[in-house]
């Protein structure tokens, strides 16, 4: 398949700061998760590959055409920017057709589109309600629906599902993989993995803003499954919780909480550690008060990975 | 025949249109229009009172040209087109930036110099009709007895232009500020009630260093009076050239403010 996003060498520094070092990719038709921790430079990927901001080294083309300046690529372009801003003052039907005309649609067009858009997120009914007076779901869609109402071929979101209710991500992400299926590019940026593992197979993990892995997600899931993960275990009885773990051999450490009510236990093998601790349970009539994982974050396992 | 304009200059012109259309609907519905439409009708109140003490005291008052000229005039020139203009011609770039509105307009198939363009061309058309109104209100009130005189109307006329030319050279001025500083309100205080208040009044070609020295230019030889010291000028310079020099200022801080918005690059924090 042709690549439709190449970057060769790209690099951006604010100043001293980095925000991107080195990154040659090549993006093909579907959605790409962009999956990195919080500043870790996603959004400067994003900034660039949009010609928003003009990188110090390297290059970027879309459609083979290079991206900083070109009007008429914009128009090809659907972006969905992270932060929460609007002109708050404007409807929701007037903020959409107001970016359409910029697009340079006749009125009817207009029309047609925005409606189309206001659709496939679900805000038809609020429409002429103020922006302002919408929900932060609402506002998150409102987003999308700017980013799509043009029907563009590249779409790029820039962490489209925070502030989403379950629901809402459930519909946005049937939407984006519906756009894979019309053979659009879509590049989703998010530092939640399961949103993006939700979304599709082809992830790129960006770290410290350089490009840390790209490839299928079981790459990525194998590299992050090496991370031990620590889980605390709160019960009546951890102690003799203790004594039924300690001879497996994929437990590296115990220790017991402060309280005395919790162990905490540090794995190398997440799943068969929670498949022998349920049937633990069961079989011992255990009373658990809480099973969580402190580390389950993504810098966690980016810390990990870095520091390997 | 004339030759039609190159395919990429109509369709910059047409990018304009499409911001200012854009942008003159939000200006007219936004909120702080509505603050600054009672803002520039304070000397309405103020020509009214003038007018209802000149009735019920009856005494003699000036005459309504005079109080015009020297009263209202003044406070429209040197406090109402330089607030209204500070506020719109700095929000032209920077409330984009603040708002964080920016990337809605950078990645759509418009110049960015389009864009500083509409919506100067938006806001200023949103000034005039504010601050216009307001100076013809007073005209009318303080001149009620003399309605029908047609030499007052070509002073309308002229105090009109006077104000429209004001606006367009500070809106332009203030839209380079909002475009390349960060307190470009801070800034534009200072150079409105600081620089333009006294620059003005230096003798030589100093004076010539503000703006307002240019549209005092056009303003009638003050009439002899206590309140003569406010339109005083030291020398002004002929109309012609006074209109040139407005129009070469809005041309070239519009082209820096075009400039520093096309290649400035905004909010580059992750």
């Amino acid at each position: 398949m042709t690549a439709v996003i190449e970057t060769a060498k790209l690099s951006k520094w604010y100043g001293n700061v980095l925000g991107l070092s080195d990154v040659s990719l090549e993006i093909e038709p579907g959605v790409t998760g962009l999956l990195g921790p919080n500043g870790a430079g996603k959004s400067t990927f994003l900034k660039l590959i949009t010609g928003q901001i003009k990188p110090s080294i390297g290059n970027v083309r879309i459609f083979g055409q290079k991206v900083r300046g070109n009007q008429a690529l914009f128009g090809r372009i659907g972006f969905c920017p992270e932060h929460d801003s609007f002109y708050e003052e404007m409807t929701g039907w007037v903020f959409l057709t107001s970016l359409l005309k910029l697009q340079g649609f006749s009125s009817a067009e207009i029309q047609s589109r925005a409606d189309d858009a206001l659709d496939i997120v679900e805000l038809r009914a609020d429409k002429d309600r103020l922006i302002r007076a919408y929900s932060r779901g609402m506002r998150q869609r409102l987003k999308f629906a700017q980013a799509i109402a043009h029907e563009p071929e590249v779409i790029i979101l820039d962490e489209p599902l925070s502030g989403l209710d379950p629901l809402g991500k459930r519909k946005l992400i049937r939407l984006i993989k519906a756009y894979r299926e019309e053979g659009k590019t879509v590049i989703v940026s998010s530092h939640v993995l399961p949103e993006i593992e939700a979304l599709t197979r082809n992830i790129i993990l960006i770290h410290q803003g350089k490009v840390f892995a790209k490839g299928d997600i079981h790459y990525i899931r194998d590299l992050i499954e090496t991370h031990p993960h620590m889980v605390s275990i709160r019960c009546s009885d951890p102690r003799g919780l203790a004594g039924l773990l300690l001879g497996e051999d994929y437990i590296l450490k115990l220790h017991f909480g402060p309280d005395g009510r919790s162990v905490l236990v540090e794995t190398n093998n997440r799943d068969r550690f929670f498949s022998v601790l349920l049937s633990s349970i069961v079989k011992n009539r255990l009373d658990i008060d809480e099973i969580t994982s402190p580390d389950d974050n993504l810098q966690a396992v980016f810390d990990y990975l870095v520091g390997k | 025949m004339n030759p039609s304009p190159p395919v990429g200059f109509r369709s910059f012109l047409g990018s304009v249109g499409r911001v200012f259309a854009v942008f003159f609907r939000q200006g007219r519905k936004a909120r702080r229009t509505r603050f600054f439409f009672f803002f520039s009708f304070l000397p309405v109140a103020v020509s009214l009172v003038i007018k209802f003490n000149q009735i019920f005291s009856e005494k003699p008052g000036r005459e309504g040209s005079y109080l015009f000229t020297n009263l209202i005039m003044l406070f429209y020139l040197q406090m109402i087109i330089l607030i209204v203009a500070l506020f719109y011609g700095t929000s032209v770039c920077s409330e984009e930036v603040e708002g964080k509105t920016l990337s809605y307009l950078i990645t759509r198939p418009i110049h960015r110099a389009a864009v500083v363009l509409g919506k100067y061309a938006a806001y200023t058309v949103v000034m005039i009709g504010m601050v216009t109104l307001g100076l013809v209100f007073s005209f009318v009130v303080l001149n009620l007895d003399r309605l029908l005189d047609p030499s007052l109307y070509g002073l309308l006329g002229r105090y009109l232009g006077v104000l429209i030319l004001g606006l367009m050279a500070y809106g332009a001025f203030f839209s380079f500020l909002g475009s390349s500083l960060k307190r470009s309100i801070f800034f534009g205080l200072l150079f409105s009630f600081g620089w333009e208040n006294v620059i003005q009044y230096f003798p030589g070609s100093t004076q010539r260093l503000a703006i307002v020295h240019y549209l005092k230019s056009f303003l009638p030889p003050a009439p002899q009076g206590r309140f003569s010291f406010l339109t005083f000028r030291l020398e002004p310079t002929s109309p012609g050239l006074a209109l040139l020099m407005l129009f070469a200022i809005t041309a070239a801080f519009l082209a820096l403010a075009c400039l520093f918005f096309s290649k400035k690059e905004y909010g580059l924090e992750d």
